[in-house]
C-alpha cells in the first residue's frame, strides 16, 4: 500500500474529528472538505457534517468540486441550512469544530487571512476571513491547518493582522475577551501535527520524512516539542479509499506545492518512533 | 421604503440598473461561484457607474470586475477571491494594495447582524467575537456595550441598510416574485434590509409557475425585474446551469496580466451588451453548462 502527502494530510485532519461532533469547514478549504467526508465514512459515522458554503447537512457529494458552493456538495442531503441558520447555530455554541487556515498563523493559534504587511497599505491583500472573526470565538474547537509550513512564511512569531482569534491576542486571553468556544486544539501542517498546551502550539507528531530541525527552521515562533513526539500514524486502507473516491478531481492537491506532492510513502517504510 | 404595490415591474436591463446611483450602497446577491448578479454587474460597467460602496459576504468576479473598471470606492465584504482554485482576486488585490479603494473587510455573522438590525428597524445589534481581532480596527463605527442582563461585554454593530440589492434568480414573474434555489446566501436578508431590490431572472414565468416552485423573495420587496438568460454566468444558477470555471480562469488571467488584457476581455464580453455576451461565450459552452444534470460524468467534466 502506498500513498502521497496530500492523502496522508487529509487523513491527519480527519482524525481531529471526534465521533459525534458537528463539524464545519470554510470555503477555499479542499483538504478540510475531503477530511470531513473521510471521518464520516470511517471513524465518525454519527457526526453532523455541515458542508461548506452550501451548509448542507450530511450530504454525499458525487465529487468535490473546485468551489465550495456548488450544488454537487448538497447532493444526498435532506436539508441545507440557510446562511443565517448556520451562523446562529455556530454563535450559540451548537457547532463543535471548525477547520480554519491562514496565510499567517502564530504560536497562540491566531490566524491572518486579511493582509500581509501593514493593513492600511498591504504588501499582499489576501482574500479575507469570511465568518472567522465571529466563529473563532464561539465554535467548540478549531482544527487549524496549513500546507505551506515549509515556506517559512506561514508559521510566524506575530501575525501582521489578526483576523481570527486563537488562545491569546494582544488584547487578552479568550477568557478575558469573553469567548464561549475553546479555541485551537490542533494545527496540522505538511510537516507535522501540533497540539495546544497552555494556549501554545507544541509539535506532537511529525511526518517520517521530516526532521525536527526542518520543522524548527520553518517555524517562526520558538518550537516546543512534545516529550513523546511520534510519527503521524499512517493512513488505513479504508481511509485512503475514501479520500480517493470522494475526491476524484483531486481538488485537495491544489493546496500543495509541486515539491510536496512528490512526497510518497509506503506501508512499513517508516519507523514507529521519531526519537 | 414602504412595500411595493403589485404592479408589472418588468424593465429592460438598462432601465433596471439605472436605479443604482453613483455612490450607492449596493448589496450583491449570491456568493462565491453561485448566482452572482453578473448581468447587472456588466450593465453597471457599461453605464460607467462610480463610487459604489459594495457590501456582502464572500464574493468573487462580481466585486473584482467592478473594482477593475473603477466603479468602486469602498468594499465591505467578508471575502473577495477565487478560493483555493484560482486564488486571489487580481483587481481587488491590486486596488487594496495601491490604496485606490477603501477596504473595510467584514465578517459574515457581523454583516448578518447589521442587516437584521435594518430589517427590524433597530439602530444596532450586538455580536459575539470580533474583540481581539484586528477586523474591529477597520470599523471605527463598532462599539463595545455591556449587556444590562448578564454583564457581558459585547460588540455593538450599526444597522446596515443598502440602497439597493441586486439579486439574480432562475425564475420570477412580472410582479417580481422570485424563486431561488439554495444557497440563498444573504439574498433574503438583503431583500428586506435594503431600500430597493432590483432583480434579473433567467426566465420570466407565470405567477402560477413561480408559486408552484415556491416564492423565496416576494414581489412586494422588488422594484424592478429584467429577464436576462444566463444572467448569472459565469457563476452558477442551479437548476439551470453550473458555473463556468474556464471562463472564470479567463477573466482572472486577463485581470492579472494588466490593463490591456483586461480591456480585451471587456471588449469581447462586456461592452457589447448581454446578447453579444452570450454569443461571445458561445452557445455550445452555455449548452454544456446547462447539461450538468445529464450525468454525474457530464457534471464532473465541467470542472476538470
Amino acid at each position: 500500500m502506498s500513498w502521497t502527502i496530500d492523502e496522508w494530510f487529509v487523513v491527519a485532519l480527519a482524525r481531529t474529528i471526534r465521533p459525534t461532533e458537528t463539524v464545519f469547514h470554510g470555503f477555499g478549504s479542499p483538504c478540510a472538505q475531503v477530511a470531513m467526508h473521510v471521518a464520516r465514512r470511517t471513524h465518525a459515522p454519527e457526526m453532523v457534517l455541515v458542508e461548506g458554503a452550501m451548509y448542507a447537512i450530511n450530504p454525499d457529494p458525487p465529487f468535490i468540486p473546485p468551489t465550495s458552493n456548488d450544488a454537487s456538495l448538497s447532493r444526498g442531503a435532506a436539508y441545507s441550512m440557510r446562511f443565517e441558520e448556520f451562523f446562529d447555530a455556530a454563535i450559540r455554541g451548537d457547532v463543535d469544530r471548525m477547520f480554519l487556515s491562514g496565510g499567517q498563523i502564530d504560536g497562540f493559534g491566531n490566524t491572518n487571512v486579511t493582509a500581509i504587511g501593514p493593513p492600511g497599505r498591504p504588501k499582499v491583500k489576501l482574500g479575507g476571513g469570511g465568518g472567522g472573526c465571529n466563529l473563532s470565538a464561539t465554535i467548540g474547537h478549531l482544527t487549524l491547518w496549513t500546507t505551506r509550513h515549509r515556506s517559512g512564511r506561514t508559521l510566524v512569531e506575530t501575525c501582521d493582522f489578526i483576523t481570527d482569534m486563537g488562545h491569546r491576542t494582544p488584547l487578552g486571553t479568550r477568557a478575558e475577551l469573553g469567548f464561549t468556544g475553546g479555541g485551537p486544539q490542533w494545527l496540522v501542517t505538511e510537516l507535522g501535527v501540533f497540539e495546544f498546551r497552555d494556549g501554545r502550539a507544541r509539535l506532537a507528531q511529525i511526518f517520517p520524512d521530516v526532521s525536527v530541525d526542518e520543522v524548527r527552521a520553518a517555524t517562526g515562533f520558538p518550537l516546543e516539542v512534545a516529550g513523546d513526539l511520534r510519527h503521524v500514524t499512517p493512513p488505513s486502507a479504508a481511509e485512503l479509499a475514501v479520500v480517493r473516491s470522494v475526491d476524484p478531481l483531486r481538488v485537495r492537491t491544489s493546496e500543495f506545492s509541486a515539491r510536496e506532492l512528490a512526497r510518497a510513502f509506503e506501508a512499513g517504510g517508516g519507523q514507529d518512533c521519531a526519537c | 421604503m414602504s412595500l411595493q404595490p403589485p404592479r408589472d415591474k418588468r424593465a429592460s436591463l438598462a432601465d433596471a440598473v439605472s436605479l443604482v446611483s453613483d455612490g450607492a450602497i449596493v448589496a450583491l446577491g449570491g456568493g462565491l461561484s453561485a448566482r452572482l448578479p453578473m448581468a447587472m454587474v456588466r450593465e453597471l460597467v457599461r453605464q460607467g457607474r462610480r463610487g459604489l460602496h459594495l457590501v456582502g459576504s464572500a464574493h468573487s468576479i462580481d466585486v473584482d470586475m467592478l473594482v477593475a473598471t473603477g466603479a468602486v470606492a469602498r468594499c465591505e465584504e467578508s471575502y473577495v477571491g477565487f478560493e483555493q482554485d484560482l486564488g486571489l482576486a487580481p483587481a481587488y488585490r491590486r486596488a487594496a494594495e495601491e490604496g485606490s479603494i477603501e477596504v473595510a473587510e467584514s465578517c459574515c455573522a457581523t454583516i448578518l447582524a447589521q442587516l437584521r438590525a435594518a430589517e427590524m428597524g433597530l439602530p444596532f445589534l450586538p455580536v459575539r467575537g470580533v474583540r481581539g481581532s484586528d477586523i474591529g480596527r477597520l470599523h471605527p463605527e463598532y462599539a463595545e456595550i455591556t449587556c444590562p442582563f448578564t454583564g457581558e461585554t459585547l460588540v455593538a454593530v450599526p444597522a446596515l441598510r443598502p440602497d439597493v440589492a441586486l439579486l439574480h434568480a432562475p425564475a420570477g414573474d412580472r410582479y417580481g416574485n422570485l424563486h431561488l434555489e439554495q444557497p440563498y446566501v444573504l439574498d433574503e436578508r438583503f431583500a428586506s434590509a435594503s431600500r430597493m431590490v432590483v432583480a434579473t431572472v433567467d426566465e420570466l414565468v407565470s405567477t402560477e409557475e413561480v408559486t408552484a416552485s415556491g416564492v423565496t423573495i416576494p414581489g412586494h420587496l422588488v422594484a424592478a425585474v429584467a429577464a436576462v438568460p444566463y444572467g448569472a454566468h459565469p457563476s452558477s444558477c442551479y437548476p439551470r446551469y453550473a458555473y463556468d470555471r474556464g471562463h472564470l480562469r479567463e477573466y482572472v488571467s486577463a485581470a492579472q496580466s494588466g490593463p490591456d488584457d483586461l480591456e480585451k476581455y471587456l471588449a469581447t464580453y462586456v461592452h457589447g451588451g448581454e446578447e453579444s455576451y452570450r454569443v461571445a461565450v458561445g452557445a455550445d459552452r452555455l449548452g454544456a453548462l446547462a447539461g450538468w444534470s445529464q450525468s454525474v460524468t457530464a457534471w464532473q467534466e465541467l470542472f476538470s
